[in-house]
């Protein structure tokens, strides 16, 4: 792993000692580079698991996400030049800076073969985010938004440290790999019940499940571009990956406890897709879709089958590049008329055909159109559920029927009807940002070519 | 191995070639919309050639390639299933889609996106035919649902027009509303049986389960307009006229029926479904045939009317004669088509006016038109040995011959002779009588671009049920004989429908009503239907969504339970705790009371 | 204050601080904590202004009342069992009389009143002095007595000061007061982990040290004392602002950061004693100390704090003062979380 870790820390010399002109291009160059080799990590040759080392491994369930984990930095990169052109040189150091370390953590904390390794990792993601949302947000809000971010996600995880050391204690390793021939039964006991929620909560928080989710709506709007793109992309997943992992030491408390949770996220998938319909301001609506993606990823996990496990992955990647992708699309559109409110922000397709037509695109993975990834997770996850409660179809439809009304009532309030007269000098598009549009949609669909790959382990 | 197989996927393949060379310059050049045109004719043509083998030897055959993913025991590939269905809707969609095309070079040639309208009418296509050639669950929902995309991205092309964009989000609202029983069904499939492939369902479903079975009704009810998801067809209407011939004639519409269709080995057995079905055809096709009536828009009535006569394709599937209703989706094709480019001709020459009211005395001006006009309105009606009279008649007669559910039958006669009703209206308020347009109007029906394509279908209409009627291989036992006024029901109830509409018409021009009774504006307003549905529930769910889910919980409840109650209590206790004066007095007295505490409480009593 | 006086002092500091850790007689350890007050206040009293001398009053008699007490404890302990050795403890009531005596010294909750109102009154540097070096003779005789202490009584004083430092903290402005707080939070969980592992209490003092060290000498750099002095550190040394941020949080124990080792090794330490509670209690009330921080942190280094044209002349005037140590303490006071097995291995 130290293939990926070591040229990735050496980005930051790479940044410091660029030449003023270049510090964009060589950052964004190498760290693409550094995510083609990342490739080779969907050679999972076997059924276990790739062990580079006692601290780093890789298995199919990681691979993916830290392939979308390394493509994500040069994608962000991309994304926020033009946000940070009025900066001093140093702060855009310091902003490259803080990305590349996002970046090294979040490939420690998919790699990390101990549960406090990942742990340390998981919680050290926050800081760099945390400057990154309140150092370079826009608007005042961005205070109270990264409070929420650190305070909501800490509250949630700091249990589970304690619960981490406690299964270290009992059980003398704390080893992805041996964890699952060596983890005791959970019995069902009210003090276990305490234990599974020290588990468990602080990936339901990143997740974020209904009722702890008010964090991500903030952080997504406040965030600068960049800042956006790697929660909605790679930190929501954080969340989600810890969950497939430590699930496999809950049983059979997870039977027992998931029910509320599981009632929990479906009602709050239900609930975050239709605030979506009365959003206003678009980069809340697409992190409340984020949001309701997410609640299908909580009760995939949660069902805990096979097949609702490879859904949840599946989902995870594809709303991964997605959601990052209708960030960057939001964040082009700020860029030209300053502002959030979709209403000020009419008709563009006319100004901007080419980015209409990412528009269109992203929106339709939004609303997973068949054959796109989105759809083999939410066909997983919907499938799955249907066969633990036939009743949940009902609920799951509601949700199909919603996400595609408020992915096109985005679309078409963007992009269709008559334009505002304020817009009437746009700037016209960069090929910077068709280049990042583009680098989201086609692993999108070349992804669809063979989903296989970020199925996550197929048993 | 033969042409039997290759030919087909050429024809597929050759459709995708403009898709391709849209990404070159050649995109830019205004030959492009010839290309596309043309390839789709040589696809056509190349299409002929399965058919006619099929015709001939009678041979079906399954092209399983390229494996896709297997998950556990679920083994997806690309499959195509060329069968009685696929092989004869496929020339049928290639003849009409070439058609209108043609025409729409003639009609679309102001547009500036021409050629990428020409893209997208030809991925709507290509969709469809995903659709109709999929083998498995999963390749038919990408063609459902890639029917369903370009159907909003065509009726929206107006894009500017926020009746448009209204427009397409409604047709993609209810097609979503059906996708709900598509994936239901999916999922049922998936988790009982475990294969989405054809075959294997039907190998495996031998006892006709019924929810599966309920979400494909669903899905067709949505994909084909039927009653309760019915509005958002006459809303389609705000597309251009050739989005409106391709989506009623061949594709879209008729997918819903085509999957019902396919699925004729589970509902042949299944009677509650089979009943529901019949009912449901039965309703939409009187429902949407009173709304016909007293529509004024030329466009809107032809839609009326293709959703009636989805409502008897689906009464046809009801009466378990699913080959019948695919004979009407053929014939259906060719009239419908027609009809709409002869309103795109009329609405063309009158500057884009739509209403009849403001036509009128159009023979004269436009006697092409006009004849491929009545000639596709009597196709419609079912008049004898036109198009239409091969596929309704039958279908008639099953009806009537059939010991189902009567009522049904009632309601779908009904439907047919107000079938002639609103076709007769059609026919006077258009073509005859005096004109009542303003006379300022550039009339030129000349361009071969537009007569052409019109008098292909023309001919379709008059000789393709007759041709079509007579090459497909019959699937069921047709009825030998039958009593003589059970056989003129069909023709009686068209030609009453006449009469009544002469009836009608001499009294329209002399008798005026001081005001609409309330049989006219139950027709006019459509059955109250959009008023109630289209105000109430998203009235209902966008308050909901508003103030419960916003205000109520996200913005009030969630952020007092776990944040501000936080705050506020670590806030007072803050307060509580770091408040004081800085008098050492006290704080020796809290010392003291500590120490005190302290000493009792852990040294004498323990 | 005449340099040779200043020597005296600061050496009768060192040297009274060291009698107390090495000695092995009560009546030594006794006398190396007077005369460690005794040292201490003239030296807190180096500017002679009211609220130093307030400070320094305040100081001198709750240390004195501190030592009383603590003289009572060992006559107790003498009475009962006859000798003087430091080690041995066993009179129950002098036991809990001398952990509240070096409770009283140490500022824990609830004898904590004195804590801030001293730091706030004297300058910084003396602030550093009264919050890391004084705390060592303290803590060095209750790790010595550490067996014999009240489990419910030592668990109850810590949990209530990390509460109180957590609380006390949201409601101040003052830097000085914030650390004072900060400190009592810290010695909270000093004092927590003493009778389970010791060692963990002089490794958490250790960090503890360096963390408020480095945190002090940032503020002495600029002589800032109020939050909205704090939020001009950009204008006189941008890169203090990330240093400044950088050390906040590892004094709130985020990951991965030094702050985050004495607290994982603490909750590890006490989770192996069964005890999964109060950890969590204790991780979740340091929350609060994370909130202040996090106030500081934005004030300085995330945003532009709102600021009179006046107050941004700062830049003209170069720092003059020499920070040798600053950077090496920065480098300890973050970078040391990977080190932690050598920390084990040291205690």
């Amino acid at each position: 792993m130290l293939k990926f870790i070591i040229p990735t820390v050496m980005l930051m010399p790479l940044t410091w000692l660029s030449k003023n002109k270049f510090i964009w291009i060589n950052t964004t160059t190498h760290s693409l580079l550094i995510s083609f080799t990342s490739l080779l990590l969907l050679n999972q040759f076997n059924d276990s698991s790739l062990n580079y080392s006692l601290t780093f491994f890789s298995d199919s369930l990681s691979a993916p996400l830290l392939m979308l984990t390394m493509w994500l930095l040069p994608l962000t990169l991309m994304a926020s030049q033009s946000h940070l052109v009025k900066e001093p040189l140093t702060r855009k150091k310091l902003y490259i800076t803080m990305l590349i370390m996002l970046q090294i953590l979040l490939i420690m904390t998919f790699t990390a073969t101990e549960l406090i390794m990942f742990y340390i990792t998981f919680e050290s993601t926050l800081i760099p985010t945390l400057i990154i949302i309140t150092r370079w947000g826009n608007q005042p809000e961005r205070l109270n938004a990264g409070l929420y971010f650190l305070f909501y996600t800490l509250m949630g995880s700091l249990p589970l440290l304690v619960a981490l050391t406690y299964l270290q204690n009992t059980l003398g390793s704390l080893n992805f790999l041996l964890l699952q021939y060596w983890a005791q039964p959970l019995p069902i006991s009210w003090s276990n019940t305490l234990m599974w929620l020290a588990y468990m909560l602080a990936f339901l928080v990143k997740m974020p499940l209904y009722g702890l989710h008010l964090w991500l709506p903030k952080a997504h709007v406040e965030a600068p571009i960049a800042g956006s793109m790697v929660l909605a992309a790679v930190l929501l997943k954080l969340g989600g990956y810890g969950m497939l992992r430590i699930t496999s030491i809950l049983n059979p408390m997870t039977e027992h406890m998931a029910y509320p949770f599981l009632v929990l996220s479906l009602w709050g998938m239900i609930m975050t897709s239709s605030i979506c319909l009365r959003q206003t301001d678009l980069k809340s609506l697409i992190a409340y879709s984020s949001i309701s993606h997410m609640a299908l990823v909580i009760t995939a996990t949660l069902i805990q089958t096979p097949w609702s496990y490879m859904g949840a992955t599946a989902l995870m990647i594809a709303h991964g590049l997605t959601s990052s992708m209708l960030f960057c699309l939001a964040n082009s559109n700020y860029e030209r008329t300053h502002s959030r409110t979709m209403i000020l922000t009419r008709g563009l397709q006319i100004f901007l055909p080419l980015m209409a037509t990412w528009w269109l695109l992203a929106c339709l993975a939004n609303l997973a159109l068949p054959p796109t990834i989105n759809l083999i997770g939410e066909l997983l996850v919907i499938t799955s559920t249907f066969s633990w409660s036939n009743l949940t179809i009902i609920l799951m439809a509601t949700n199909i029927l919603i996400t595609a009304l408020y992915s096109l009532y985005m679309l078409i309030m963007t992009q269709r009807g008559k334009h505002t007269h304020h817009i009437n000098n746009l700037t016209p598009s960069f090929t910077r940002e068709h280049a990042l549009m583009a680098l989201h949609i086609i692993p999108l669909l070349l992804l669809s070519l063979n989903p296989k790959i970020i199925l996550g382990s197929l048993y | 191995m033969n042409l039997f197989t290759s030919s087909t996927l050429l024809t597929l393949f050759m459709l995708t070639t403009p898709i391709v060379a849209s990404s070159t310059n050649f995109y830019k050049s205004n030959k492009y919309q010839h290309y596309v045109k043309n390839m789709t004719l040589l696809a056509f043509i190349t299409s002929l050639i399965p058919t006619t083998m099929f015709v001939h030897t009678n041979q079906e055959t399954l092209i399983s390639s390229w494996h896709w993913i297997t998950i556990h025991t679920l083994k997806l590939s690309l499959s195509f299933k060329m069968d009685y269905f696929s092989l004869m809707f496929m020339p049928v969609a290639l003849f009409i889609t070439w058609s209108i095309m043609e025409f729409s070079i003639w009609y679309m040639h102001s547009d500036p996106n021409i050629n990428q309208f020409f893209k997208y009418l030809l991925i709507f296509l290509i969709t469809m035919l995903i659709l109709t050639t999929a083998n498995n669950l999963f390749q038919l929902f990408i063609g459902w649902e890639g029917v369903g995309i370009m159907s909003f991205l065509l009726i929206g092309w107006w894009f500017g027009r926020s009746d448009a964009n209204t427009a397409a989000l409604q047709a993609i609202l209810y097609n979503r509303i059906g996708d709900i029983g598509f994936l239901l069904s999916m999922a049922w499939f998936l988790s009982n049986t475990n294969t989405w492939d054809l075959q294997q369902i039907f190998m495996l479903n031998q006892s006709s389960p019924n929810i599966p079975l309920m979400g494909l009704t669903l899905a067709a009810a949505g994909k084909s307009a039927q009653f309760g998801l019915h509005p958002w067809l006459p809303s389609a209407m705000e597309g251009p006229t050739p989005v409106s011939a391709l989506l009623h004639s061949s594709t879209m519409v008729v997918a819903g029926i085509f999957l019902l269709i396919r699925f004729y080995p589970l509902m042949e057995n299944n009677k509650p479904i089979q009943t529901m079905v019949l009912s449901l055809g039965a309703l939409t096709t009187l429902f949407t045939a009173i709304c016909a009536l007293t529509q004024n828009d030329i466009k809107k009535i032809i839609a009326f009317s293709t959703s009636s006569q989805l409502g008897l394709m689906m009464v046809t599937i009801g009466l378990n004669q699913p080959h019948l209703a695919f004979l009407h989706i053929c014939t259906h094709a060719f009239f419908k088509a027609m009809l709409f480019l002869c309103s795109g001709s009329i609405i063309h020459s009158l500057n884009n006016e739509q209403d009849i009211r403001k036509m009128g005395g159009l023979y004269k001006i436009l006697p092409f038109t006009t004849t491929a006009l009545i000639t596709g309105c009597l196709a419609l009606t079912g008049m004898p040995f036109l198009t239409g009279f091969y596929s309704k008649d039958l279908i008639i007669e099953a009806a009537t011959s059939s010991y189902t559910n009567a009522w049904a039958l009632l309601l779908t006669l009904i439907a047919t002779s107000l079938t002639a009703i609103y076709s007769t209206r059609i026919i006077f308020l258009t073509l005859l009588e005096q004109p009542r347009f303003p006379p300022l109007v550039s009339i030129n029906e000349t361009n071969p671009m537009l007569i052409n394509p019109i008098k292909r279908l023309l001919i379709g209409s008059i000789f393709a049920g007759f041709i079509l009627s007579n090459n497909m291989p019959p699937m069921t036992t047709p009825l030998m004989t039958m009593p003589l006024h059970l056989k003129l029901t069909a023709l009686t109830m068209t030609i009453l429908g006449f009469i009544l509409a002469f009836e009608i018409n001499s009294y329209s021009k002399t008798l005026k009503y001081p005001h609409p009774s309330n049989a006219t504006n139950f027709s006019t307003l459509l059955g109250y239907f959009p008023t109630i549905m289209h105000r109430l529930p998203p009235y209902l769910v966008l308050t909901m969504s508003q103030k419960l889910a916003t205000s109520l919980l996200d913005l009030t409840w969630m952020e007092v339970l776990l944040p501000k109650t936080t705050a506020h209590i670590q806030l007072k206790a803050s307060l509580l705790t770091s408040n004081q004066k800085g008098l050492i007095k006290l704080y020796f007295l809290s010392f003291l009371i500590t120490m005190t505490l302290t000493l009792v409480l852990f040294n004498y009593l323990e | 204050m005449n340099p040779f006086i200043s020597i005296m002092l600061l050496s009768t500091l060192i040297l009274s601080t060291t009698i107390v850790t090495i000695s092995s007689h009560w009546l030594f350890a006794w006398i190396g904590l007077e005369m460690n007050m005794m040292a201490i206040i003239p030296i807190m009293m180096k500017n002679p202004t009211p609220r130093a001398t307030e400070a320094s009053t305040k100081y001198f008699l709750t240390q004195a009342t501190a030592s009383a007490l603590l003289m009572l404890a060992i006559i107790i302990n003498l009475m009962h069992s006859g000798q003087w050795t430091v080690m041995k403890l066993f009179n129950p009531t002098a036991s809990l009389l001398m952990t509240m005596a070096l409770a009283i010294k140490l500022g824990l909750a609830p004898f904590h009143f004195w804590v801030p109102e001293v730091t706030q009154g004297i300058p910084l540097t003396t602030g550093l002095i009264l919050l890391t070096w004084q705390k060592l003779a303290p803590i060095s005789i209750l790790y010595q007595i550490s067996p014999s202490i009240n489990l419910h009584l030592m668990i109850t004083m810590s949990f209530l000061s990390i509460l109180i430092g957590g609380w006390g903290g949201l409601n101040q402005t003052q830097l000085r007061k914030i650390m004072a707080y900060s400190s009592i939070a810290h010695m909270g969980w000093m004092t927590t982990i003493l009778l389970y592992n010791p060692s963990l209490t002089m490794l958490n003092l250790l960090i503890y040290i360096i963390l408020t060290f480095t945190m002090f000498t940032l503020l002495i750099q600029n002589s800032t004392t109020t939050t909205l002095l704090l939020s001009q550190t950009w204008n006189t040394m941008p890169i203090m602002t990330t240093f400044t941020m950088l050390t906040l949080l590892s004094m709130g124990g985020l990951p991965p950061l030094t702050g985050f080792m004495p607290k994982w090794m603490i909750i590890q330490e006490l989770t192996k004693n069964d005890t999964l509670l109060l950890p969590t209690l204790m991780a979740i009330t340091a929350l609060l100390n994370l909130y202040f921080y996090m106030r500081l942190t934005y004030s300085t280094a995330l945003t532009l704090f709102p600021s009179t044209n006046n107050m941004k002349m700062k830049w003209q005037f170069h720092p003059t003062k020499q920070m040798t140590l600053l950077p090496t303490a920065i480098v300890l006071s973050t970078m040391l979380l990977p080190l932690t097995p050598m920390f084990f291995i040291l205690l």
